[in-house]
């Protein structure tokens, strides 16, 4: 470790700690979940960079959403992301989650998934490699550097609007909102 | 005892892919167990119906995201009988070739899946890291490493570059030399025997009446694989066995499939030596204007999973009219699963799950 | 050795097809190419001629699909049906064969009986079908949903769904929360 290294540790101990053991929640979301597997293995090691995967979301900090995202799977992705304990990231795999990719006419996937929770970076492919993924981790440590990487706090102070979208998308939600909405926002 | 409801739902360490079961449950043995599919769902043959013929060869692919070999191939067989095209001889052989190492991987795959869930993961990574060397194989070959878009109506796209038949060949070398460590370590290992013996059992007459095909029809004993039965491409060209067991159980599938994976290597080598020379495509007319003659078509392939099937009706024009997929994993997924979930435990769900060889994108398409 | 097999294939398909028209009458019969024979039925004999054909030992039911012929303002249910092996090592000529059957109702308030009293292997079919397409199975002891979550005007697979217009309609018109934010 070199003297800047020792300093941002001696300065922001919790954030490098977040940094490094970025667990991700195990949930295959689509198609992009065919290069996961790679990347946790043998060959491509994740766990060099701290990446693994864990079984609840309250153990989880990095939410990978691996392709599409139907109506069905946005209810069940929603639902994950409360549960996850803050602070916490998001990112988008593949080319679907950005503006629908492939199947920007179907009528049963969304098009846009930053319009429903929020994310903190995308990873463009079809498929992405699993070098992308490390790629796309090493940045995500640049912004937390930079406090740039705030989803969370976005979903808290715009949880009015985040709430009315999945509303509009899903219908009634089953459960009840996560802040409480004051009207004033 | 209460009964209970548990959601084995789409977020569970025990589930590959994003499917959902809902269990009633009394204690630890499973009541009534519900499938609950749609959660990838895309509408697949309605949008088929809004491209071209050939615009529709990068979508058909990832309906089954593990192997997108067989739907392309079944895609092209169904589109060359509609048009009347022909394939050239050489073109067989490496469809054959292309079809038998994507066999492989997708099997692979599976190890690795079904190796997590018992609890072996030394071998699961030794799965995956082969999977990966024949992921290779097919970057260097089409360009991409899950996505290939290589069979073409006409034939396939582009020949084998210079030098891979011998990468081929080194590389199923490297792979086949570790048979005897994957034998030592998970086949033929007490605690496979223990954990999967007499787990899920599906017998001939429940597979019969439900539509299985694939490894839980051949896990009965019988030679049923539609690559002797209908054979397609190269398949009838070069002598190789079907391999089956008795018992129908969970032990049993898996064994079947490690002996189908034995028996692909074998026939890779043997037609890399029959292949004969040529070309390998036919040119298919204006892609953009190309339209097919009316008329309908119902084809079939044996994917890594069972029966793979395409109804195919085209109204003579330059787009698709209906477009149907037979997939293997529907009737094993829907209604097989369900009944052989009746009185077991919770503990072997993922275990069954797995070994049925279900795979969620190919239920919902 | 192929023509062997060829000349067998056709013997196979004359007599199954003289058997049928035997037995039924109002039945069109089209043998296209070796391994497949192609049977169009009025919809009040369907179900005869399939327990028929199992009786044959046709006893796969691989699928179960169905085609919108909205010029003709009809729908054309179609089951394919293929035979298991009887033998566990050898095939036999019947085994080589499938069969497309099919059957035309009409498009304004469809109905059909269910198969599954012949074929358990129908239930999801007849589900997804009645699901996508709007046809009622009677006789089917699950209707519900099977694979979509939300309520639609017109069943999604039909062909004056259009699938654009809905996406523009639906999803397009759902706010942006926040404006994008500029170089990360």
């Amino acid at each position: 470790m070199d003297r800047n290294q020792l300093i941002k540790w001696l300065k922001a101990p919790a954030k490098m700690g977040h940094k490094y053991s970025l667990h991700a929640v195990y949930f295959c979301t689509g198609c992009g979940i065919i290069e996961v597997p790679p990347s946790i293995t043998a060959r491509w090691d994740a766990e060099r960079f701290g990446v693994l995967p864990v079984a609840t979301p309250r153990h989880a900090n990095l939410f990978l959403i691996t392709g599409y995202v139907s109506v069905k799977t946005l209810r069940a992705i929603i639902r994950t992301y409360e549960q996850m304990p803050e602070p916490k990231f998001t990112v988008g795999f593949g080319s679907c989650p950005i503006n629908g990719g492939m199947y920007w006419d179907s009528y049963n996937t969304i098009k846009h998934l930053d319009k429903y929770i929020p994310v903190d970076g995308w990873i463009a492919g079809c498929m992405p490699r699993p070098e992308a993924i490390f790629v796309a981790v090493t940045h995500l440590w640049t912004l937390i550097d930079k406090d740039m990487a705030d989803g969370y706090k976005r979903y808290r102070d715009q949880y009015k609007a985040y709430r009315a979208n999945q509303e509009r998308a899903l219908g009634k939600l089953e459960w009840p909102p996560l802040f409480p909405i004051r009207e004033k926002q | 005892m209460r009964e209970l409801e548990l959601y084995f739902g789409p977020q569970h360490l025990g589930m590959v892919g994003n499917f959902s079961i809902t269990l009633q449950v009394e204690g630890d043995r499973i009541l009534k167990a519900t499938a609950n599919p749609g959660y990838l769902h895309r509408g697949f043959e309605k949008l088929m119906e809004y491209r071209t013929w050939i615009q529709n060869f990068p979508l058909v692919c990832r309906i089954n995201v593990v192997e997108p070999d067989h739907i392309e191939m079944v895609y092209a067989m169904a589109v060359e009988k509609l048009a009347n095209i022909e394939v050239p001889e050489r073109a067989h052989y490496v469809r054959s070739i292309y079809l038998e190492l994507a066999r492989v991987g997708s099997h692979l795959f599976g190890l690795w899946a079904y190796a997590n869930m018992l609890g072996f993961d030394t071998v699961a990574q030794w799965a995956m890291y082969h999977r990966d060397l024949v992921m290779d194989l097919f970057e260097e070959l089409t360009g991409g490493r899950v996505y290939h878009i290589y069979i073409w109506p006409g034939g396939v796209r582009r020949d084998f570059p210079v030098g891979f038949k011998d990468k081929i060949v080194n590389t199923l070398h490297s792979i086949g030399g570790c048979v005897p460590d994957y034998d030592n370590t998970f086949f033929n290992n007490r605690l496979f025997y223990d954990r999967a013996k007499g787990v899920g059992t599906v017998t001939r007459e429940q597979a019969m009446a439900m539509g299985g095909t694939g490894q839980v029809m051949r896990a009965t004993g019988m030679q049923y694989d539609i690559r002797k039965v209908e054979p397609y491409a190269a398949y009838d060209k070069v002598p190789w066995d079907v391999p089956t067991r008795k018992d129908g159980d969970a032990y049993s599938r898996i064994w079947v499939v490690r002996d189908e994976m034995i028996e692909s290597v074998h026939m890779i080598f043997k037609l890399l030596d029959a292949m004969p020379e040529g070309e390998v495509y036919h040119r298919v007319p204006n892609p953009f204007k190309w339209k097919i003659p009316k008329g309908e078509a119902y084809v079939r392939c044996e994917s890594s999973r069972g029966e793979l099937g395409l109804y195919l009706v085209s109204n003579g024009e330059n787009k698709p009219y209906r477009v149907h997929f037979r997939t293997p994993s529907y009737p094993h997924g829907l209604t097989i699963l369900e009944k052989v979930l009746e009185n077991a435990s919770i503990a072997d769900v993922g275990n069954i799950m797995i070994s049925l060889y279900v795979v969620a994108p190919e239920i919902d398409r | 050795m192929a023509t062997a097999v060829s000349n067998q294939g056709k013997t196979m398909n004359a007599s199954l097809k003289k058997k049928l028209d035997s037995v039924f009458d109002k039945i069109h019969i089209a043998v296209p190419e070796e391994t497949r024979m192609v049977v169009t039925v009025q919809k009040d004999a369907a179900l005869s001629v399939l327990s028929f054909l199992k009786n044959q030992g046709f006893t796969h039911l691989g699928l179960i699909s169905c085609v919108d012929w909205i010029h003709q303002q009809m729908f054309e249910l179609v089951y394919i049906l293929s035979a298991y092996m009887q033998d566990d090592e050898k095939t036999i000529d019947r085994e080589k064969l499938h069969i497309i059957l099919k059957a035309k109702i009409p498009r304004e308030n469809p109905r059909f009986h269910s198969v599954i009293p012949i074929f358990e292997n129908a239930e999801p079919y007849e589900r997804e079908i009645h699901e996508l397409f709007g046809i009622y199975f009677e006789g089917h002891p699950r209707l519900e949903p099977l694979f979509l979550e939300r309520q639609y005007k017109i069943p999604p697979f039909r062909k004056d769904f259009d699938t654009r217009k809905y996406v523009r309609k639906t999803f397009d018109t759902i706010p942006p929360v926040e404006k994008k934010a500029g170089k990360r």
